[in-house]
This record gives C-alpha cells, structure tokens and sequence, in this order.
C-alpha cells in the first residue's frame, strides 16, 4: 500500500510540473503585454522597460522558465507584477481560507439537500415525490450559479435585508459574521451540485436496490432504515464518492463566477483575474496550487475507495 | 442636483411658495438686498437673508427650498464609521503613489497622502502642504514655504527633506512610473528646513495643477522616508504613510481598505469621520444590491455601469450626484488604412476637404449621432464631445464647438460627402472592423449599427482585452477603435498625451518607416501645444488651448463621441458637502455621517 502511495504522490508531482510547465509557455504565447496595459494611462516607455528588466520579462522565454523554476523548488513563486508588487504565495495564502470555507459550505449544503433527496427519490421511484425531486434537480441543474446568486442577493439583502450582500468576513471576526457573509454563495454554489449528486444517488440507490443480496436483505424481514443505511447506501457509495470529489475539487477552483458576484477573494478570482491581467507570477502561482488540488483530491477519493469497500487493494 | 421630483404636502409646497416671494421681494438697487446691517453681519446668517441673498446673486432656486434635495452645507456633527463600495474593480492593487496606475487607486490614496497642492471644485490649485509659494521672473524658479507643524501618520515630522526625499525616489523609473511627469523639474533645492526651491527645465504652466497636485502629479504626492524603509517598497503599496486626513489600519487585498482618522492633522478640523471601509466590486448588480441593503453608503471607484443609474435614481434613500467628469471618448480612424486615408494632415483645411480619404473620415463623423448615441448607449446620461478639451476644465472648454466643428452631425452633407469620396452609400468599402473591450461591446453594437444604417458601411466588431487593445492601437494595427481617456484636469493631459506628433498616445509603438506619424500630426498644432505649456497668463493660454483643439476638431484626429459624466452615488445619512465634490475624486475630509 505505501508503494502503491508512494507512486501515486510521485505521480501527482509529475501532473502538476507538467500543468505549470504548460501553462508558463502558454500565457507568454497569449497576445497583451501586462507591463503596457499596467502602464498605458502613464504611457511612459522608460517606466515600461524598467519593470520589465526588473522582472525580466525582456529574457527570452527558456530562460524565464529556468529561473522560475529553480525559485519554484526553492517555494518561492514570485511578486505579482502589478501595483505593490506583493508576494503570491502571500496572495494565495490569504484567498485559501475564502475558498475553503466557501466550498466547505457548499459542499455541506449540497450534501444536505443530495441525501435525502436522492435517497426518497430512489426508495419512492416514480411516484409524486420522486417526479417533485426530478423537477426540483433539473431547475437546479440548469440554472446558472451567479444568476441564482444575484437573486438570492435582491431577496435577502437588497429587500428583506436580513444578510450581507456582499464580502466576507474571517472566523476570527466571530462565528455569525463568517457564517452570514458566507450563506448565500454557498446556497448559490451548493444547489447545482446538490441537483446533481441528488440525481447520482438517485440512480446508484437504484442499482443496489434491484440486487440480489438486497433481495435477500429484505426477506430476511430487516426494518427499513436498518437496509438503507447499512446495506444499501454503503455499496451505493462508490460512484457517488467518485462525483463527490471531482465536485470538491470543482468547488476549490470553480467558483470564480459567484466569488466575483458577491466580491469575495477566493482562489477563483486570483486565477481569473491573474489571466485577464496578464499577471504571468500570479497566474503561474494559483495554477500550481489549483492542480494541486485536483490531483490530490483524486487521490483522496482513491483512498476513500479502500475504506468503503475492503475489497479494493491497490499494491 | 438628483433628477428626481419628491411628492409634496400642500403644506410644504405652500411654504416653499412663500419662501421664494420674499426672497425676491427686495429692491435690486439696495446695496444690502432688503437686509438690515443686523441681518447681514455675524456670527450667523439666518435662514432668510441666506436665501435672500442666493436670489440677488441669482443662484437660488426651487431646488434648494425642497427638504432633502441640492446642496446642503456639512453638518458640523462627526465620528462614525462610513461603508464604501469601489465599483468595477477586484482589488485596490497599490496605494504608494509612485506606483498608481488607475484613478480609482488615487481615490483613496489622495485621502491619505498630501501633495504641495490641492485642486478645489473650482479646479483651482489651492494650498495643501505649501502654505505660500512665488515664482521668479522667467518662469522657472519657484520657491515654496512648506507648512511648519505637520507630520506624518506615524509621527515622524514633515519637512524639506521629505520633499527632496520624494523628488529622488521619483526621479528614478526604477522606482517610480510617473518620473516622466518632473521631467521638467531639474532639480528641487532646500533653502532651509520648511522652504524648498522647484527649479524648472522651462516655465511650465500647469506646474500648479498637475506636476504638484497630489492626484494627477503623484510624482510628488509626499511619502514617509521612515516608513518606506521600515515597511519595505511592497507593503507600503498595501498601507502607506502619508500627512493626509486619514491612515490606512489595514488592507486586505481584494477585500477590503481600512482608513481611519488621523489625529494630527494639521488641520483640526478634518476629517470629520473616524472611520472608513472600502470594499472593491467588481459587478454592477451586486454594487446596487449592497448599496440598495445598506452595506455600504457610497459609491466610488470606476464609473458606475449606466444601466443600475436609473434604478438608484429612483431610490428615495439615495442620493446621485451628476457633473460632467474629466475625460473624453473617441472613435479613432486609421489614417494609414481605407478609406480612410490622410497623408499630411499640415495642408490647409480647404485643401483636406478636396481629398477622398479626408471626406470619408468626415463623413463617417458626421453621421454619429452623438445625442443618440448617448441616449442609447449611456442612458441619457454625457455630453456630447468634439474635441480632448472637456467641460470639467472649466474656462478652457468651449461650449460652441458643438455649432462650428467640421464634425458636428449632419447626415445628409455626410452621405454627399461619402459620394464625392467615391462611396456612395458606402459600397467600395471593405467590412471595418471596430476594436474594442468586452466592457464596451454595448457601445460598440450601437455604433456600428448606427453607421450601417445611415451610411451603409459594414462594420464588424472586434472585442479584445484591454491589454491586446492597447498593444494594438499603440502599433496602429486597426481599422476603427474605440478608446479615451480620464483623469484630464488640464488640458496638457489631453492635449499633451494625445494630440501631438510626439504624444504618447499617439501610435507610439507603429512602424516608423511605414508610418510617419501616428494618429494625427499638425505642426501648426505641435507649436500651439508647445505654447500653452509656458504661457502662464490664463487668458492667453485658454485662447492656445481652445484654437488647438479647435483645429483638431476640424481636422478629425479622432472622431469625438462623448464626455462621460462623473456619477456619485450615496445614502442620504451622508453628508457630501459641495467643496468636496470634485469630478473623478472622492474626496473624504469634509464628509460626515448622520445615525
């Protein structure tokens, strides 16, 4: 088991080395100069030109890369190249905690609404409430995050004014102002995923059910929530599992659109806005971390797998 | 001024009917108005004699009498905590002002940093941390007395060796982006600890306005030896310290700045608020949104996106403050590309209007119609441009080149001349392709459309991010693009910056060889711009200034659209007093707070 770890970190470091590496020659290949658009009310070229010595930007690109990298290996990823030039792993560290507790939420409210759901969906099979909780998942799957963002904020911020419309507030502030800064983006967030994990527990629920062992389960006169929770959902839980963790990983990540809506930090908007500055450090910095997450969790959802069924072993 | 009609008890409206008969009730030819000396003299003036008098100088109006609406003098109450939104930005990136790039970052730096100048409503140069200056006889000598018992947020004293402390910082381009702008100052001398001497490469007339004032002349916006080194070049950039009104406590970058009041102020009464927030968002409806729910009272940072304007309006807890802004915005035309070619823009204008390419260009400007276009595309809300010069300049804008201008709309002269350009209804001309950011692609669709409509000029719409844009319009690499500029408090910053051969808008980065000048060159303009920089007689200048941008009006060096207007949205509980309101800043000295 440990070389069978041992392979799978080794591998992951590979992923993200080549993830980076691609993203480093890409963004340079992308047409805008950070520099001039930083710089275009100033328009002064010496000021120009000075930057970009200063950051080396005017070394050919192999060059860039090797320097780069070798401070990569060193942890340092670098200053951002515009205004106070402030370090990305400082930037990184403070949008990390935005984005978990954002995405620790709405994965919780997801999962909230999923189970239930998804478990009454599958047990009470076309009937009124399973067809109720398939509507339900559908609206919730085809509406757009940041739209259903903007409404819940006119709702309750703008009319009822019962929570913030915007920012965030850090767990040192206190419990409620982190919590009510954080409701409404993770009820935006989390309703999609919960549409569709709801749907994925639904149809895994399903294929356990028509079993054989479940059939024998329920001759053997087992009391319902005995059977669902202890025979069924166990071995329902491996595609579901599976879903899960390319959603948290999704949610690390992909809540760009609904961290701008509600003007919050995250790592999302570091990355987008990286990009759309064309801060080459910035961008290089959250890549690495954001690949980090997506293969790290991948592995996690691999562990998880031996946990919930001892039949699978890796070597 | 809101542009909202409240509802009226026949009461109040009875009243503001008395009002206005006895303040008009007097006899015009009485030195005191209809006022006794007692009346007139202090410590206060009473209601009715301020009103009486408003009405001889004629400024008052209905406005004024209504409750809650025109101007209101600063409440004398301070303390409290203001909440403020910066709009259409992700993160106030530096606020050390040899670094500021955007105006939106000035904003808030120019109430913690001081320079020797301040600019009042009036865009006069006011005294800030120079207390008294004079200029010698040729103009480039200026001798500054520094104001004596002011320090800085962390206690350090200010003196004149901040000052030459600042000028050496700023002197370098490694330090700073502005050293272009003290160009011009050869060297800064210390006469003694509170008296420092400007000398200038030439006399310059905008030194004043510009070059010192701490939001354009950021060259010489005054920082803190002390804390530069203490803090290190990058966190100054998050929290500065300077000799302004307020300091920064803490910065969260991306989330939120935090300003608090500056005991020592040299003036004791400002500011009136103890504490500031300022929180970047970056979307127009969740800015409404926080506003509408009171998490936050003011509004600041890029202009307001027009299409949330009108439902703030409507808002009975708001108020929305409309004067023109600092700017201008153009559909520039290449010259170097059909149709809409012109060699040599020093000929005689009669002798341009007998050339095709000349008639294209005028015809293409001469068919926007700009009322239109910004009812349409700004919601009614700007001002109808003709040249760089705009109408926050005060006495340099001219109100008439609307009526005299080559440019000005007339689309049935602008079809002929498509025809006599060998055009007509635009067929021979190839698709154009109209550059432009994602913010702009409302605008653009509506330009577009309007000259395919009248003229029949297809136009295709080519959107890119502000970076590839720029690169772009600085090589000459376009057919048509939508661009301008903001923060022009003097008209070197429009003049200057765009409309000499050698400005640094103008096609700088083109191929040389292949294009000779850029956007537009005219040597009789060139000597104009030149002259205006040194003359210093305001009336002289205003007539330099007002006959260059004339010309480039006639010339078409661009095809002028509009001057934005400056929106300032906030709650009522705030208290923005009028010599406050300068377009393009958010001045927060004199604002206050009521609960």
């Amino acid at each position: 088991m440990s070389r069978y770890l041992f392979r799978r970190i080794l591998g992951a470091i590979v992923v993200m080395w080549a993830v980076a590496t691609l993203v480093f020659f890409m963004l340079r290949a992308v047409p805008g100069d950070p520099i001039a658009a930083m710089l275009f009310d100033v328009g002064d070229p010496a000021a120009a030109d000075a930057i970009r010595q200063k950051f080396g930007l005017d070394q050919p690109v192999w060059v860039q890369y090797a320097k780069w990298f070798a401070l990569v290996l060193q942890g340092d990823l670098g200053t951002s190249l515009l205004g106070s030039q402030v370090e990305v792993t400082r930037i990184i560290r403070e949008a990390f905690p935005r984005t978990i507790s954002l995405a620790s939420l709405s994965f919780l409210i997801a999962l909230v609404i999923a189970v239930p759901a998804g478990l009454i969906s599958a047990l009470k099979r076309h009937s009124a409430v399973d067809h109720a909780v398939t509507m339900v998942a559908f609206l919730g799957l085809s509406m757009p995050d940041f739209w259903l963002a903007i409404l819940l904020i006119i709702v309750f911020a703008a009319n009822l004014q019962w929570l913030p419309a915007i920012g965030y507030a850090p767990l040192s502030d206190g419990f409620w102002p982190w919590f009510s800064h954080l409701i409404l983006p993770s009820i935006a967030i989390g309703t999609p995923f919960a549409a569709i994990m709801a749907r994925m527990i639904r149809s895994s629920m399903l294929e356990v059910l028509r079993t054989e062992y479940m059939q024998v389960a329920r001759s053997k006169g087992l009391l319902k929530p005995r059977l669902i929770l202890v025979h069924a959902l166990p071995n329902a839980l491996i595609p579901i599992v599976t879903v899960m963790g390319i959603a948290l990983a999704l949610l690390m990540a992909g809540t760009v659109v609904v961290e701008n809506v509600f003007a919050i930090k995250g790592l999302g908007r570091v990355l987008i806005q990286g990009i759309l500055n064309r801060d080459y450090p910035v961008v290089q910095g959250a890549i690495l971390v954001v690949s980090a997450i997506f293969v790290f969790s991948n592995l996690l959802v691999d562990l998880v797998y031996t946990v919930i069924d001892p039949r699978i072993r890796y070597e | 001024m809101t542009n909202r009609t409240p509802k009226l008890s026949a009461g109040q409206t009875r009243r503001i009917q008395d009002e206005l008969r006895d303040a008009y009730d007097f006899d015009p030819k009485d030195p005191l108005f209809g006022l006794s000396r007692q009346d007139l003299s202090g410590p206060r003036l009473g209601r009715r004699a301020v009103l009486r008098l408003m009405a001889a100088s004629g400024t008052l109006t209905a406005a004024h009498l209504v409750p809650r609406i025109g101007t209101r003098p600063a409440r004398a109450q301070s303390g409290g905590t203001l909440a403020a939104g910066w709009s259409g930005v992700g993160e106030i990136r530096t606020l050390d002002p040899a670094q500021i790039n955007q105006v939106l970052q000035f904003q808030i730096s120019s109430n913690v940093l001081s320079g020797f100048t301040h600019i009042n409503t009036e865009l006069v140069a006011e005294g800030d941390l120079a207390e008294d200056w004079s200029v010698s006889d040729d103009g480039k000598e200026w001798t500054f007395n520094l104001r004596q018992g002011v320090t800085f947020h962390n206690g350090d004293p200010f003196t004149a060796d901040d000052v030459i402390f600042t000028y050496q910082r700023n002197k370098d381009p490694q330090n700073s982006i502005h050293s272009a702008v003290i160009a011009n100052v050869a060297d800064v001398v210390k006469v003694d600890d509170h008296t420092v001497r400007l000398v200038l490469g030439a006399p310059q007339a905008s030194l004043l306005t510009k070059t010192l004032e701490r939001s354009s002349g950021r060259a010489m916006t005054i920082v803190s030896r002390g804390a530069l080194e203490e803090l290190g070049g990058s966190q100054y950039g998050l929290t500065p310290v300077g000799t302004g009104p307020f300091q920064v406590t803490a910065h969260s970058m991306g989330q939120s700045v935090v300003l608090e009041k500056f005991e020592d102020y040299y003036d004791p009464e400002r500011p009136k608020l103890d504490k500031v927030t300022i929180a970047p968002i970056i979307d127009a409806e969740p800015l409404a949104a926080a506003i509408e729910a009171g998490d936050i009272q003011l509004i600041g940072g890029n202009p307001i996106a027009p299409e949330i304007v009108d439902r703030l309006l409507a808002n009975p807890d708001l108020v929305v403050s409309i004067t023109p802004a600092p700017g201008f915005q153009s559909i520039w035309l290449n010259p170097w590309r059909e149709p809409f070619t012109v060699s040599d823009y020093n000929k005689p204008l009669e002798e341009l209007m007998g050339e095709n390419g000349f008639k294209a260009r005028l015809a293409f400007a001469k068919a926007l119609d700009r009322d239109r276009y910004i009812q349409q595309a700004q919601f009614g809300r700007g001002v109808a441009c003709y040249g760089s010069i705009n109408p926050a300049m005060a006495s340099f804008f001219d109100e008439n080149l609307g009526e005299s201008s080559t440019q000005r709309f007339d689309l049935e002269e602008a079809k002929r001349l498509l025809a006599e350009a060998g055009y007509p209804d635009g067929e021979g001309i190839p698709a154009l392709k109209l550059l432009h950011t994602p913010d702009q692609r409302r605008e653009a669709q509506i330009i577009a459309n309007m000259l395919t409509t009248s003229l029949g000029i297809e136009i295709e719409l080519d959107t890119k991010d502000f970076p590839v844009l720029i690169d772009e319009f600085d090589k000459m690499n376009f057919d048509l693009c939508r661009l301008g500029s903001g923060g022009d408090y003097d008209p070197d910053d429009a003049l200057v910056d765009w409309m000499q051969t050698t400005s640094k808008f103008n096609g700088r980065l083109r191929d040389m060889n292949k294009m000779p000048f850029g956007n537009f060159s005219d040597a009789q303009v060139d000597e104009l711009i030149e002259q205006q920089r040194l003359e210093t007689d305001p009336d002289e200048r205003r007539a330099l200034v007002q006959e260059a941008n004339r010309i480039t009006s006639d010339k078409l060096a661009s095809a002028f659209l509009f001057h934005p207007m400056d929106i300032l949205v906030h709650h009522t509980s705030v208290n923005f007093p009028p010599e406050s309101r300068i377009p393009g800043l958010v001045d927060l000295d004199r604002t206050t707070i009521s609960t």
